[in-house]
């Protein structure tokens, strides 16, 4: 079985700027995949790339084995798509969009309208079927996009950012049943600013940076990339000779090492296999240990370490100030998402303007 | 054997304007009756000599036919692509195993089937004012199918190319609306002198106003100004050129949703 996409060196240029850079991915069936990156990664081109709202500019692309662009009928038959933007037909109520997109996957009508019942229950929004699109809530227009994507019962389910600016409900609510629609076999390809998400759901995760593959990895194999903090306290203070002798004797494996007073810190690969010659060391060179804390790296930090470049102002402890995931890719998807809905409400009124033009 | 999915793009966009009645067919049917009241009668009705032979206000209602028809297929066809884009939600389609060809089928299929119910309309208000007797039906039924099917080709050729709403109104009002003005809908070519006629001949509508006024009337312009060698077959042979013409902009139609022009990034 082919995997579920195939990516060969793929590239997207917009004039002088490589939106993607020779990204060679692979997705195997009944994954839940994983892609994280800062704004400005290249994570919608890949998508939008795989469902034909982009066009390759070099490289080969295929979902379950179908190239995108020479088959891309069965390519785009296989996947359902949940944008970031509220793309949806404003013309219908809500269940007849639905019926209409199973329409054009071919499904029959009396069946389209069937499954369109079906999705809208499953996301929590039939009592809206009746409503256009433009009449619902943010966090039910992201439910919609869900539904949409789902009618079509896909077998690659792609999800850019959908849980952006939900409620930890609705959160929760989603996670809950793209788990459930990949235990019952669905591919799903997920794309997040939030690290948590990734973590909890993901088999695997890719990261991408300006347009290229940075690592791909599960989160369990990520965090082990990552440095941990040994935090101990001495009974005696520590003088800063005393600290400079440690930090010689205990060079092998210490990263880095700081001392405050009886605290000491000590940065190493991996904090629970180091800790005991740590102890060993400490005990042999003469202190005392009253406690001992091991802080371990989280994928968010590694995650920030892997995106970060001389651009970037992103500090650790900013990151980890962040309530959902790495502060300064959090305020600039914040301000996209705000232009987003500026944008979605002008035209809304532009639409509203011009319904003598139709 | 039409393809469900393209039945369902078809059914959605016919939908669209049959539910808008309001916004798509009252507009055209009371500019019309305003066309046939003030023209005709009120006009019309101090205009002594017939036109080309025919009362003027019976003369008045293929060109209306033809002014109508064209102007609501590019406009139907024009707006659902462009709003699609402008809304994003054309990506429900473009996301979709349609074919590139049932894409564009079924677009220009419904916004013909528009610019065709608006022709009937305007035929329906003028029997209202004037009787009507169909000369050459299966030539007429053939010629609007044709230039409907044509405008409804360029109307998504004007969606794709929009960069906004002004853009439409400028395809519309300032060049489609002046070549229907200007392509016999009020006059006779025989009228003009042989200078504006011989120019007349560079506007497109004046076929297509003319073809119409064949099938309806039985009356030909060209038949009478055309030279002696297509001096029999001037309709048909306006009829073969619109056909082909109307090939043509369906293709460059395909192409332009293949190479997603307008359409994708």
């Amino acid at each position: 079985m082919p995997p579920a996409i195939e990516t060969t060196d793929l590239v997207k240029e917009y004039g002088d700027l490589r939106a993607l850079q020779e990204l060679s991915l692979t997705v195997e069936e009944g994954e839940f995949f994983g892609l994280l990156g800062p704004n400005g990664a290249g994570k919608t081109t890949f998508i939008n790339t795989l469902v034909g709202l982009v066009r390759k500019t070099a490289g080969e692309a295929a979902v379950f084995g179908y190239d995108v662009e020479t088959e891309y009928q069965q390519a785009r038959d296989a996947i359902g798509l949940a944008p970031q933007e509220f793309n949806v037909d404003r013309f219908f109520p809500i269940r007849e969009v639905l019926i209409h997109k199973a329409g054009y996957h071919g499904i029959p009508e009396a069946e389209a309208a069937d499954r369109a019942d079906e999705v809208l229950k499953r996301v929590g929004i039939y009592d809206k079927r009746n409503e256009r699109f433009d009449w619902l809530s943010g966090g039910m227009k992201r439910r919609l996009l869900l539904a949409r994507a789902l009618v079509t019962d896909p077998d690659l389910l792609i999800l850019d950012e959908p849980t952006a600016g939900v409620d930890v409900q609705l959160r929760h609510d989603l996670w809950e049943l793209v788990t459930e629609l990949n235990e019952e076999g669905t591919t799903v390809l997920l794309t997040t600013h939030y690290i948590e998400e990734a973590e909890r759901l993901c088999d695997r995760v890719g990261i991408m940076n300006e347009g290229r593959k940075v690592t791909v990895a599960t989160p369990e194999e990520l965090k082990t990339r990552g440095t941990d903090t040994i935090s101990v306290r001495l009974e005696t203070p520590l003088s800063s000779s005393a600290t400079a002798d440690l930090e010689t004797g205990l060079g092998a494996y210490a990263r880095e090492l700081s001392s405050n007073g009886n605290r000491l810190e000590v940065r190493v690969d991996d904090g629970g296999s180091t800790a005991p010659q740590l102890l060993s060391d400490l005990e042999t060179a003469g202190y005392e240990i009253a406690d001992l804390e091991i802080s371990r790296t989280s994928l968010e930090e590694i995650f920030v370490d892997l995106t970060r470049s001389e651009d970037r102002t992103v500090t650790r402890s900013s990151a980890s100030s962040g309530e959902d995931g790495s502060a300064t890719s959090s305020t600039r998807g914040e301000d996209e998402r705000e232009r987003g809905r500026s944008r979605d409400e002008a035209d809304r009124n532009t639409e509203r303007e011009r319904e003598g033009v139709a | 054997m039409l393809s469900v999915g393209f039945r369902s793009l078809f059914r959605r966009e016919v939908l669209r304007f049959i539910r808008r009645p309001k916004n798509t067919f009252m507009p055209p049917a009371i500019t019309n009756v305003l066309y046939f009241a003030v023209f005709g009668i009120i006009l019309g009705g101090r205009i002594d000599e017939p036109v080309a032979g025919i009362g003027y206000i019976l003369f008045l209602v293929p060109g209306l036919v033809v002014l109508g028809t064209i102007s609501n297929a590019f406009e139907n066809a024009s707006f659902s692509i462009f709003h699609g884009r402008w809304n994003e939600y054309i990506h429900e389609t473009l996301t979709s195993p349609l074919s590139y060809a049932e894409m564009v089928i079924a677009y220009v299929g419904a916004s013909a089937v528009r610019g065709l119910i608006v022709g009937v309309i305007i035929a329906v208000i003028g029997r209202i004012f004037v009787p009507i007797t169909v000369e050459h039906g299966l030539f007429l039924v053939a010629t609007m199918i044709v230039i409907a099917t044509l405008f409804s080709g360029l109307g998504i050729i004007g969606g794709l190319v929009a960069r906004d709403f002004d853009d439409l109104t400028v395809m519309n009002q300032f060049i489609l609306r002046p070549l229907v003005f200007f392509g016999a809908v009020f006059y006779s070519l025989t009228m003009l002198d042989p200078v504006w006629q011989y120019v007349s001949l560079f506007n497109p509508m004046v076929y297509m106003v003319d073809s119409v006024r064949y099938g309806l009337l039985g009356h030909s312009d060209l038949l009478e100004i055309a030279p002696a060698a297509y001096a029999e077959i001037a309709p048909l042979l306006s009829l073969a050129v619109l056909t082909a013409l109307t090939a043509i902009v369906l293709t460059i139609d395909v192409y332009l949703f293949k190479i997603g022009y307008g359409l994708t990034d």
